[in-house]
């Protein structure tokens, strides 16, 4: 049964990877609208959003954690899943014995220490520190600064070939700090998944932990039955080296639900057991050989387990009561910084609160304009999606980056929404405007605007015409500043909305119709 | 370029002579040269579909083949600006330029390419204006021209302050190209006709907007590839809140079109039947004027040939 099980696990994982994966990438995430609900289960995010409209992706994962502890882990997690195949390829050049995995002790002190860098700034208002560790918002991050950079390499070399059917695609804005970090995480999860397998899922990763601790109060547990002749055939396959034969005890906090060891035990005596029957059965778990040793070690743990999971409760609570002693004094600083947050943000603090940093909008814009934040939004607000209109604006009818969004950090918004969703508005400084300085014609603001908040108008004493700001109407999609050619400081710059408004309607302009029946010449 | 076109013209030739016997039926799907409507210079059509118009005005031209020659690669321009439904007026009307593709093709025309540079997300502009669907299965082949990698750099050496700029490769490329814009208020230019659609084979407008737009508009329309024709789509007419437009509240349902082979004449008599929906002194479209000052064209409609039919 459990060959089965675990077949159908590996077959959903690498679909959950793999469609994951294609919406970070271009030529699939036009079609976001069919691929991103896979996004929504995800730990972290799911968390994050809680309070936003996540809450049943939310109970979801926790319930399967509570039944069958880190399923998540082995299901659900793109980094995860992409250690295993590292895993995989790394044993491809390893020998017999070096293939072979042992008990190993739990690194009790990263362990902690990385789920309390990640949850106590959470418990006081900051995201931050657990956007960064996230599993999932890290390989997205990698999916989107170096997945899709070298599918864009080969998309340009098709491009090349084929240059009347395949069309040249320009490389998203290079930012270096996304790069370093996005690499780097790479680059440590790519070694540690290749010599120790899950070893980062059980040290760094703060979601892990997490779900650890939750899944040491789970009701089905993996354990170890009488029939086991101590052959250690599971032991040697434990991804998570949490298979401690001498104590017949697995440490389900590290456990990630792989069914490896189930998969291997020729007795079956290695199984999913209902973990709170052990009270009725105590002689035979005795017996068994599972009492005395181990219990100071296993109230340690039960101790540390309880302790994450009362700091991330304290975080939630934290959240939901809005507590927030750092709320930033900066804010005003960020202002004029000129950062502007995507549709759907609603505010930059509710960016900051719920983002992970995932980079799926980022990925999805088709316009390119959403750029990981380094100084715009302040420390808190590192790799965080802000807009930047020097290589194009926010296309009108488009409301693709509302629509990916994992965890409604961008609520989802329709098009019509999203029409008057006022992210900013534009500021218009006559003295940088070309038909003031040049006294010509121009007219690119006019042209660009979607919603007519830039109208011309005669130029007092010209036969000319300049450009009038409604700025009610204006919802900032930065198409002005984009086309204005004004040198060095632009015409028309949007100013940023810390919060986001809804914008008036454009004004209805209906005209008579004409009935002509001449030429006129 | 006339390397191409000898050599093209040999292997045509030799085609046409081994298989002379066959020559009867090899033509007989061209329309007529040189038909009877003549040679006119300007011929405006009133009152029908854009097909329909477009293909009396053509007859009335002297038919495609007086410029379009067999073998040759024709590049039709229309403007594909913005991401807009047919009915917002803010594009070519599709019909007119599948129209116009079908016929290139009829008359031998080896192949017919369409692109523009668009303002908006070129791949939704191209979708959504219609065109994109509508040439292809006209038998067109689609260009693109959202990257700085397909233009040219050329010099200008009648332009006034435009004195080079970057063209796009199959403007620089073909043998031939037919100018297709939409009749549209523009708050910059005043109005967009034919020479403001030059806008959309260049790479960077942006210069244009920032040197005198009008007087760049005019220095585009001194290039020496200048189109074999100007079609001007006045199907439906952007009267208000041009280019782009808010709804299509701003759109007019004229149904005509003009078409010469002199651009400044193209513009003039757009304008002038504009003017009849919305009062539209050609003087304020100052690119018409300067075009005419740099002796591209002429306003004077009087000393053309001009047909106008009705419909």
């Amino acid at each position: 049964m459990y060959k089965k099980l675990k077949w159908i696990r590996v077959i959903l994982a690498l679909l959950f990877f793999l469609l994951i994966t294609l919406n970070f990438v271009w030529f699939a995430n036009s079609k976001a609208s069919l691929l991103s609900p896979v996004l929504h289960l995800q730990f972290v995010p799911a968390l994050l959003g809680l309070f936003t409209g996540t809450a049943v992706f939310f109970a979801f994962l926790l319930v399967i954690t509570i039944f069958f502890g880190r399923v998540y882990c082995s299901l659900l997690c793109p980094l995860g899943v992409y250690q295993d195949i590292v895993s995989r390829i790394a044993d491809l050049f390893k020998s017999k014995k070096q293939r072979r995995e042992k008990y190993r002790k739990p690194q009790n002190f990263l362990r902690y220490f990385f789920a309390l860098v990640a949850f106590l700034p959470l418990a006081a208002g900051v995201t931050l520190p657990l956007a960064l560790t996230d599993p999932y918002s890290n390989w997205g991050r990698i999916s989107s600064e170096i997945i899709s950079l070298g599918e864009n390499l080969i998309h340009n070399l098709f491009a090349g070939i084929f240059p009347e059917s395949v069309f040249y695609r320009g490389y998203a804005p290079f930012i270096i700090e996304i790069f370093i970090f996005s690499a780097f995480i790479l680059i440590l999860v790519t070694i540690m998944s290749a010599f120790r397998r899950r070893l980062y899922c059980n040290t760094v990763c703060p979601a892990g932990t997490l779900l650890g601790a939750i899944s040491r109060f789970s009701l089905f547990r993996p354990e170890m039955g009488s029939e086991c002749n101590m052959c250690a055939a599971c032991s040697t396959v434990c991804k998570s080296n949490c298979i401690d034969l001498k104590n017949r005890k697995i440490d389900v906090s590290r456990c990630v639900s792989c069914l490896n060891c189930m998969t291997m035990c020729k007795r079956g005596s290695v199984t999913y057991r209902f973990a709170y029957r052990r009270k009725e059965k105590k002689s035979g778990m005795e017996s068994a050989g599972r009492v005395p040793s181990g219990m100071d070690n296993f109230s340690d743990d039960r101790r540390r387990a309880l302790l994450t999971m009362g700091l991330a409760g304290t975080a939630l609570v934290a959240r939901a009561a809005e507590f927030r002693p750092f709320k930033s004094e900066k804010e005003k600083e960020v202002e004029k910084k000129h950062s502007i947050a995507p549709p759907g943000a609603q505010s930059i603090q509710h960016l900051k609160d719920n983002c992970t940093a995932c980079h799926a909008c980022i990925s999805v814009c088709p316009n390119r304009i959403i750029k990981p934040a380094v100084g715009e939004y302040g420390l808190d607000g590192l790799f965080l999606p802000h807009l930047d209109y020097r290589n194009h604006f926010c296309g009108y009818d488009c409301n693709a980056c509302t629509q990916i969004c994992p965890n409604h950090a961008l609520i989802p918004m329709s098009p019509e929404e999203k029409k008057l969703c006022q992210i900013g508005r534009a500021k218009f400084s006559l003295r940088n405007c070309i038909v003031f300085t040049d006294k010509t014609d121009c007219g690119a603001c006019d042209e660009h605007c979607p919603t007519k908040a830039i109208t011309m108008i005669p130029y007092k004493g010209t036969n000319l015409y300049i450009p009038k700001l409604d700025r009610d109407i204006c919802i900032g999609c930065g198409a002005c500043e984009y086309i204005c050619p004004a040198r060095p400081v632009k015409a028309m710059i949007v100013e940023a909305n810390q919060v986001h408004l809804t914008a008036e309607a454009p004004l209805k302009e209906e005209q008579e119709k004409v009935k002509v029946d001449d030429f006129g010449f | 370029m006339e390397r191409r076109n000898f050599l093209k013209g040999l292997i045509y030739g030799g085609v046409a002579s081994i298989a002379s016997f066959k020559s009867s039926t090899l033509f007989s799907k061209e329309p007529a040269a040189v038909a009877s409507g003549g040679n006119n210079d300007l011929v405006a059509v009133m009152g029908g579909e854009p097909a329909q118009m477009y293909a009396k005005a053509i007859e009335a031209m002297g038919g495609i083949s007086r410029f379009v020659k067999r073998g040759q690669k024709i590049v039709v321009k229309p403007n594909i600006g913005w991401d807009k439904s047919p009915e917002e007026g803010a594009n070519t009307n599709p019909e007119l330029v599948a129209a116009i593709v079908k016929d290139c093709l009829r008359a031998g025309a080896a192949e017919v390419v369409v692109f523009d540079h668009s303002c908006d997300h070129w791949q939704s502009c191209y979708k959504n204006s219609g065109i994109e669907d509508a040439a292809k299965a006209a038998g067109a082949r689609i260009a693109f021209a959202h990257d700085e990698k397909y233009y040219k750099s050329v010099k200008i050496p009648k332009g006034k302050r435009l004195k080079e700029a970057k063209i796009h490769s199959e403007i620089l490329d073909c043998d031939a190209w037919i100018n297709v814009p939409v009749l549209k208020t523009h708050g910059g230019a005043r109005m967009t006709i034919s020479m403001k659609n030059f806008m959309g084979i260049v790479w960077d407008r942006r210069f244009l907007h920032a040197n005198d737009l009008q007087q760049c508009i005019a220095d585009c329309s001194t290039i020496s590839k200048m189109p074999v024709l100007n079609i001007v789509d006045a199907y439906r007419i952007m009267t208000q809140n041009g280019p782009k437009g808010k709804s299509p509240d701003d759109v007019q349902l004229a149904k005509a079109l003009f078409i010469s082979t002199d651009i400044v004449a193209a513009d003039t008599a757009a304008v002038k039947f504009f003017s009849q929906f919305r009062p539209m002194d050609i003087n304020s479209v100052s690119h018409i004027g300067i075009a005419e000052k740099m002796n591209i064209g002429t306003t004077d409609l009087d000393s053309l040939s001009v047909k106008r039919i009705k419909i």
